[in-house]
C-alpha cells in the first residue's frame, strides 16, 4: 500500500498492470491529457504524450475524455489494486 | 466461486445503484452475483455528498426503512454570491431552507461518505443472499446469439447469467467496449476536486448547522470554478469533517482543456485565503484529511444525442450513472441510481419469470425510466447549465436567477410537479407510506443523534427508558398512530384522492411560478421573527428524539438500530 504526500487520505495498492496506455501513432500532443490531470501523470516529449507515472492517479478517466485523436487506451486496474479512500 | 457457474442475475458493480439491483433480485429468490472491482465495496466511490430527500422517500423500501450511516441531516444551502472577494461584496440567497420548527428534524438531504452507505447497501443485499464478489473488474460481457449472456472477468474467466444489470457507473468501459454506448465528450464531464476537512463536531455545528454552502462567481474572482465550465465551490457539513468540492467542465465546446490542476490549486488557494468565513472559520478549525478527485456526467441528459444511448440491449439492464442518468441541475445522480436500480431489478424479475430477456421485452425499463417523474426532471434541468451565459455576459440578475432557480426557493417552480407526482404515485399504491415517511424523519434524527446505524461497530445506544419523555411519546403515538388508522380505515378514499392529486399535479409548476413572486416575500420576511419560536420548539423536539423509545420509529421490525432498556 503506497501513499502521497501531495494527496493524504487516499491509498495506491501496487499491481494495477499498465491500465492506460498510449498509441503514440495516434496521439498529436495536443497536451489535453496532460491539462486535465489532477495527479501529474502526464507529460509531452517530442510532441508525444508519456505517461510518467500513474503513482497518483485516481482512475478518473479524464484524460481518455478529452483526447479526441482517440490515443489513449484507458481500462481499470487489476481489480483489488489501485487507489483506494475512506473519505470519498 | 467454480468458474463458469451460472447466475440468473449478474450486477456489475457495488456503487449506489448495484446494491439495490442485487438486493431486489435475491429478495425474488434469484441466483444473484454482484460483482466489484475496488477491495472493499464503496472505497471507489467517490461523490459529494447529499442525498436529497426525495430519493429516501421515493427510493428502495429498504433504505427508508433501514437505518443507513448518515454523516449529517441538511436542512437548506445558502448560497454566496461573490462579486468582488476583495472588497467583500457578497450577496447571499439562502432561500432554500426548511424553516424550524420542521428543521433539523425534517431534512431536505442526508450527507454521507460513499463508503459506509455503499457497504450498508452491500451488506443489505447480502442478507438478502446475493452473493459479492470483491477485486475483480469485470472487462466485458459475453453474448450468445447477438443477447449478452454473461460477464467476462480479468482472468479469463466467464460468469454466465440470464441477465447482466450494469451499474459500473459514469464511465461505462464495459457498455462501451460492448458497442452498447459511446464514450461521452468531454463537454458532458465536469471534474470534481474534493478535499475532506476533519473538523471538531461542536465547530461543525456551530460554523455550518445543517446547512451546505455554495459561492458563485464570476471568472476574475477567482474563487468559484467559472460558472461557464460547470459548476461552483460547494461545501457539505458532515458530522466532525467538511467536504469541499469544487468542479469544472473538462472542456467547453471546441475550447482546449484547460490546465485544471493549476486553476483548481489556484481557486482553492484564493477559497481558503480569500474567502471571509473559510478564512476567518473554517480554517484555524480544520485541517485536510483527504484530497481526491473524480469526473461525473453533469450535462449527458442536455444532449438529445447522448441522453438517447441505449439504457438497455438483448439480456442487459444499464442503471444509473451507466446509463446516464446523473442530474443536470443539482448534481446528483444517488436517488436516480436507486430508482432506476429498482425498476431494473423488477423488470429483470419479470423478464426471466416470463422467459424473455430480449430487448422486445426490457424495453419496458426505458419506458419506465421515461415515465419516472423526478428521473426525467432531474436530467432535464438546465438552469445551471445557463449560468454560462451570465458568466459570458456578466450579467448579475441572471447569475442570481439561475442560482435562485437551481438552489433557491425557485427551484419549486419546477420541482413541485415531479414531487408531487410521486408523492401521489406511493400514496395511491399504500396511503400509510405517509406514517413510514414520517417515522423515517424521526428514525434517521436519532440515528444520527446517537450516531448508530445498522451493523455500526460503535457499541449501540441504549435509549435509558428511565429517562424517557413519557408525554412527548404519548403525543407521537396519538398523532402518528391516529393518522396511520385513518389512512388505513380511509384507504379506499384517499387512493382516489391521489389518483386525482395526481392528474392535477400538472399545474403545480405553473401555479408556483404565479404565486412564488408573492410567497417568497412573505416567507423571508415571516422568517426572521418566526425564528425564536421555531428554534424553542426544534429544541424539544430535537430532546424528544434523543431520548424517546426507538420502536416508536421502526416501520418494519428491527429497523431502529437503537435498543431500548428497562430500568433494574
Ligand atoms: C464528486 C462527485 C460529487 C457528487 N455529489 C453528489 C451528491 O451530492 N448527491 C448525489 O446524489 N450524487 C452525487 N454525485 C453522483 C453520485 O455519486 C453518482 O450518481 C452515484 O454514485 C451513481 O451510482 P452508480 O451505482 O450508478 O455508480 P457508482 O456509485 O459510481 O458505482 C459504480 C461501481 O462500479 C464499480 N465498477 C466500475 N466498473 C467496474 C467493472 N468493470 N468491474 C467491476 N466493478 C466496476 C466501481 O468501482 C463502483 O463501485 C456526485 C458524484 C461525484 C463524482
Ligand atoms: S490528449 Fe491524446 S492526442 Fe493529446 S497529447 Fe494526450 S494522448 Fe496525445
Ligand atoms: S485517470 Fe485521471 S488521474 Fe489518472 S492519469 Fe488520467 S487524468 Fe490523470
Amino acid at each position: 500500500m503506497r501513499t502521497h504526500e501531495k494527496f493524504p487520505g487516499v491509498e495506491w495498492m501496487d499491481g494495477t498492470g499498465d491500465f492506460i496506455r498510449v498509441d503514440t501513432t495516434k496521439c498529436i500532443g495536443c497536451a489535453n491529457c496532460m491539462n486535465v490531470c489532477l495527479g501529474d501523470c502526464w507529460e509531452i516529449v517530442d510532441q508525444k504524450a508519456r505517461l510518467k507515472s500513474l503513482s497518483a492517479c485516481m482512475e478518473c478517466a479524464s484524460c481518455w475524455y478529452v483526447c479526441d485523436a482517440g490515443a489513449i487506451i484507458f481500462t481499470w486496474p487489476k481489480g483489488g489494486t489501485g487507489y483506494r479512500s475512506d473519505w470519498g | 466461486m467454480p468458474a463458469n457457474d451460472a447466475y440468473d442475475v449478474v450486477v456489475i458493480g457495488g456503487g449506489f445503484g448495484g446494491s439495490v439491483a442485487a438486493k431486489k433480485c435475491a429478495d425474488a429468490g434469484l441466483k444473484t452475483l454482484m460483482i466489484e472491482r475496488s477491495q472493499n465495496i464503496g472505497e471507489k466511490v467517490i461523490s459529494g455528498l447529499t442525498i436529497p430527500i426525495y430519493g429516501f422517500l421515493f427510493g428502495p423500501d429498504f433504505i427508508r426503512d433501514g437505518n443507513p450511516p448518515i454523516e449529517r441531516p441538511a436542512d437548506g444551502i445558502i448560497n454566496y454570491i461573490i462579486k468582488d472577494i476583495d472588497s467583500g461584496d457578497i450577496d447571499i440567497d439562502d432561500s432554500l431552507r426548511v424553516p424550524r420548527p420542521f428543521s433539523p428534524v425534517i431534512a431536505f438531504g442526508y450527507n454521507a461518505y460513499c463508503k459506509p452507505f455503499c457497504q450498508w447497501q452491500a451488506q443489505k443485499a447480502i442478507e438478502s443472499g446475493a452473493e459479492v464478489q470483491t477485486s475483480t473488474t469485470v472487462l466485458d460481457v459475453i453474448k450468445e446469439n447477438g443477447a449478452v449472456a454473461g460477464v467476462l472477468l480479468e482472468d479469463g474467466r466467464q460468469i454466465k447469467s440470464k441477465i447482466v444489470i450494469d451499474a459500473e457507473g459514469s464511465q461505462g468501459l464495459v457498455a462501451v467496449k460492448a458497442g452498447i454506448r459511446e464514450k461521452y465528450p468531454p463537454e458532458a464531464i465536469s471534474l470534481a476536486d474534493t478535499y475532506d476537512y476533519e473538523m471538531d463536531k461542536k465547530d461543525v455545528d456551530r460554523i455550518f448547522g445543517y446547512s451546505l454552502r455554495f459561492c458563485w462567481g464570476w471568472d476574475e474572482q477567482k474563487i468559484a470554478p467559472p460558472l461557464g465550465h460547470g459548476n461552483g465551490l460547494m461545501v457539505w457539513p458532515y458530522r466532525n469533517s467538511v467536504h469541499f468540492m469544487q468542479d469544472h467542465c473538462l472542456r467547453l465546446d471546441g475550447i482546449k482543456a484547460p490546465n485544471l490542476k493549476k486553476r483548481f490549486q489556484e481557486y482553492h488557494d484564493n477559497i481558503t485565503s480569500k474567502l471571509p468565513w473559510w478564512r476567518d472559520e473554517v480554517a484555524p478549525k480544520s485541517s485536510v484529511r483527504a484530497r481526491m478527485w473524480e469526473g461525473f456526467e453533469i450535462f449527458v441528459g442536455l444532449d438529445s444525442n447522448l441522453k438517447n444511448m441505449p439504457n438497455h440491449d438483448n439480456g442487459i439492464l444499464l442503471v444509473g450513472d451507466a446509463a446516464g442518468l446523473e442530474s443536470t441541475e443539482l448534481c446528483d445522480g444517488v436517488p436516480a441510481a436507486w430508482f432506476s436500480a429498482d425498476m431494473a431489478a423488477d423488470v429483470a424479475i419479470e423478464a426471466i419469470r416470463a422467459g424473455n430477456t430480449q430487448k422486445d421485452f426490457l424495453k419496458k425499463y426505458d419506458e419506465r425510466i421515461k415515465a419516472h417523474p423526478i428521473i426525467q426532471w432531474s436530467i432535464s434541468g438546465k438552469n445551471r447549465f445557463n449560468l454560462r451565459y451570465a458568466q459570458e455576459k456578466h450579467d448579475e440578475r441572471l447569475l442570481k436567477k439561475c442560482v435562485h432557480l437551481a438552489w433557491g426557493l425557485g427551484q419549486l417552480t419546477h420541482s413541485l410537479t415531479p414531487l408531487l407526482k410521486m408523492s401521489f404515485l406511493f400514496i395511491k399504491k399504500d396511503p400509510r407510506i405517509i406514517t413510514k415517511w414520517i417515522k423515517m424523519f424521526f428514525r434517521y434524527y436519532q440515528n444520527w443523534l446517537h450516531n448508530a446505524y445498522d451493523y455500526s461497530e460503535r457499541e449501540q445506544r441504549v435509549c435509558d427508558s428511565g429517562n424517557r419523555p413519557k408525554l412527548g411519546e404519548m403525543i407521537f403515538k396519538i398523532c402518528v398512530g391516529g393518522l396511520d388508522l385513518f389512512l388505513r380505515i380511509l384507504s379506499p378514499l384517499i387512493k382516489i384522492l391521489a389518483v386525482v392529486g395526481y392528474h392535477l399535479s400538472g399545474l403545480a409548476n405553473p401555479v408556483m411560478k404565479l404565486l412564488l413572486p408573492i410567497i417568497r416575500p412573505i416567507y423571508l420576511f415571516l422568517r426572521k421573527p418566526m425564528y425564536p419560536i421555531g428554534n424553542w420548539i426544534a429544541e424539544k423536539m430535537i430532546d424528544f428524539v434523543y431520548r424517546a423509545d426507538p420502536s416508536l420509529f421502526e416501520t418494519t421490525k428491527g429497523s431502529g438500530h437503537i435498543k431500548s432498556r428497562q430500568p433494574g
